[in-house]
C-alpha cells in the first residue's frame, strides 16, 4: 500500500491537477483508459462539491491510496471559517458516481467537508 | 456577400490589377480591390466547401478564405507569368487550414500537443478494436510511441479542444440545411428516454440531444465511454470530452 498526497488551493481550476495526479497513479495500476475516464469524472464531480464554482478561500489536501488493483481518493476542505458547503450528494451525483465507482460518499463529520472514494480494476 | 459577380477574361483581370496596384488614392484602390473579390470568391466558397465536414459553417469558412483571397491580392506581382487564381489557391487553402489548427482550440494549446492529440485519438480506436477492449495508457504509449506521461497529458489536454454543438446546421450539399444530430442513425430511445427525463431534474432536457443521449447510454445504460463512442460513431476521446463538458453544465445549472 503506498500513499500520495497534495495540498491545492480549493479553486475549480485546480481540480485539473487533481485529475492528472488520479490518472497518473490509476495508470500506474493498470486501469484501463475507461475506467480512467471515470476515475477523473468521479474526481471532478467531488472536487466540485468542495470548491464550489467559484472556488473558496482555503485549499483542499487530496490523499490517493493505492493498493493492488484498488486506489482510495480522500479529500478534505479547509476553508476559512463561515463558508457553506453542500454535503448532500444531488440525485444525479449519486447516479453518476454509483456509474464511475465502486463506493463513494461525502460527510461533513467534525467540521471540515470530506468526500472518499474507492475504484478497483476489473 | 458578393452580388454582383463579375466574370471577367484573363486579360481584364490582369487590366483590373493594373488598375488596383496603379491606383491614384485609397479610394479608388479599394474600388478595384472589390471588384477583384467579387471576381474570385467563387473560388473561394469552392475552396471552402472542402473544409465544410470539419463542423464550422460554411460561411465562416468563406470569410476566412477571403482574408486569404486578400492577401493573396495584395502580393500579387503582374510580372509573374501565373494566374492570379493560380497564385491565389495555396494561399486561400493556407488560411483555412490555419483556421483550424488555431481556432478549433477553445484553449491555446501548443502545436506539440494539439499533433499528439490527434495522434492518441487515432491510437486509441485502433487499439480499441484490436485488444477488444478499453487500452492501458501504457499500450497506447507503446503504440503512439509517446511517454506514458504524454499520453496522459494529451488526454486531458484534449478537453480543450471546442468541438462545434452536434445541433448546429451542417451543410448537407442541396442548399438545404439539417443538423448532425438528424443525420446519426440510432434506435428509437424515446420511449425509454421519458423515462428517466421525469426522474431529473428539467436541466437534462435543456441539453441538446446527443449530449442527452451520451449521460443517458453511461449512467442509465451502464455503457462505457468506448462501447458509447463505437454506438454514435465518433471517438472516445470526443465522448470523454461531450461528457465532461455536460456534467460541468448541469452542476453548475443545479447550484443556481
Amino acid at each position: 500500500m503506498e500513499t500520495v498526497s497534495i495540498k491545492v488551493p480549493a479553486s475549480p481550476a485546480y481540480i485539473q491537477v487533481v485529475r492528472l495526479v488520479a490518472a497518473g497513479l490509476a495508470s500506474r495500476l493498470r486501469f484501463t483508459l475507461d475506467e480512467i475516464e471515470d476515475l477523473k469524472i468521479a474526481v471532478d464531480e467531488l472536487c466540485a462539491y468542495l470548491t464550489g464554482s467559484q472556488g473558496r478561500e482555503g485549499d483542499l489536501r487530496i490523499e490517493f491510496t493505492i493498493d493492488g488493483d484498488r486506489i482510495e481518493i480522500t479529500g478534505v476542505g479547509h476553508f476559512a471559517p463561515g463558508q457553506k458547503v453542500r454535503t448532500d450528494l444531488t440525485e444525479l451525483s449519486q447516479m453518476i458516481l454509483s456509474t464511475v465507482t465502486d463506493s463513494a460518499s461525502l460527510a461533513q463529520p467534525d467540521g471540515s467537508p470530506a468526500f472518499s472514494l474507492v475504484k478497483t480494476r476489473k | 456577400m458578393a452580388t454582383d459577380r463579375a466574370t471577367l477574361t484573363k486579360d481584364e483581370v490582369r487590366e483590373l490589377f493594373r488598375l488596383y496596384i496603379g491606383a491614384a488614392d485609397e479610394e479608388e484602390k479599394l474600388q478595384h480591390r472589390s471588384k477583384l473579390v467579387n471576381q474570385h470568391i467563387g473560388l473561394v466558397e469552392f475552396l471552402a466547401r472542402r473544409f465544410r465536414n470539419r463542423g464550422e459553417p460554411l460561411e465562416d469558412l468563406v470569410q476566412v478564405g477571403t482574408i486569404g483571397l486578400l492577401k493573396a491580392i495584395d502580393r500579387f506581382d503582374l510580372d509573374r507569368e501565373v494566374e492570379f487564381s493560380t497564385y491565389a489557391t495555396p494561399t486561400i487553402v493556407g488560411e483555412l487550414k490555419r483556421h483550424f489548427r488555431d481556432k478549433g482550440w477553445a484553449v491555446r494549446v501548443p502545436r506539440r500537443l494539439q499533433e499528439l492529440h490527434l495522434e492518441l485519438t487515432k491510437v486509441v480506436s485502433h487499439l480499441g478494436q484490436e485488444l477488444g477492449r478499453s487500452p492501458t495508457v501504457e499500450e497506447i504509449a507503446k503504440a503512439a510511441g509517446a511517454t506514458e506521461e504524454e499520453v496522459l497529458e494529451g488526454l486531458e489536454i484534449a478537453q480543450a479542444y471546442n468541438f462545434t454543438s452536434i445541433d448546429a446546421p451542417i451543410d448537407a450539399g442541396d442548399g438545404g440545411s439539417t443538423s448532425f444530430a438528424e443525420q446519426l442513425g440510432a434506435e428509437d430511445e424515446h420511449l425509454e428516454n421519458l423515462e428517466y427525463r421525469a426522474s431529473l431534474a428539467p436541466e437534462m432536457q435543456k441539453l441538446p440531444e446527443r449530449e442527452q443521449q451520451i449521460l443517458y447510454l453511461r449512467f442509465f445504460k451502464g455503457q462505457t465511454q468506448s462501447e458509447i463512442a463505437d454506438r454514435l460513431g465518433i471517438s472516445q476521446m470526443h465522448v470523454s470530452r461531450l461528457l465532461n463538458r455536460t456534467l460541468i453544465q448541469l452542476r453548475e445549472a443545479l447550484e443556481e
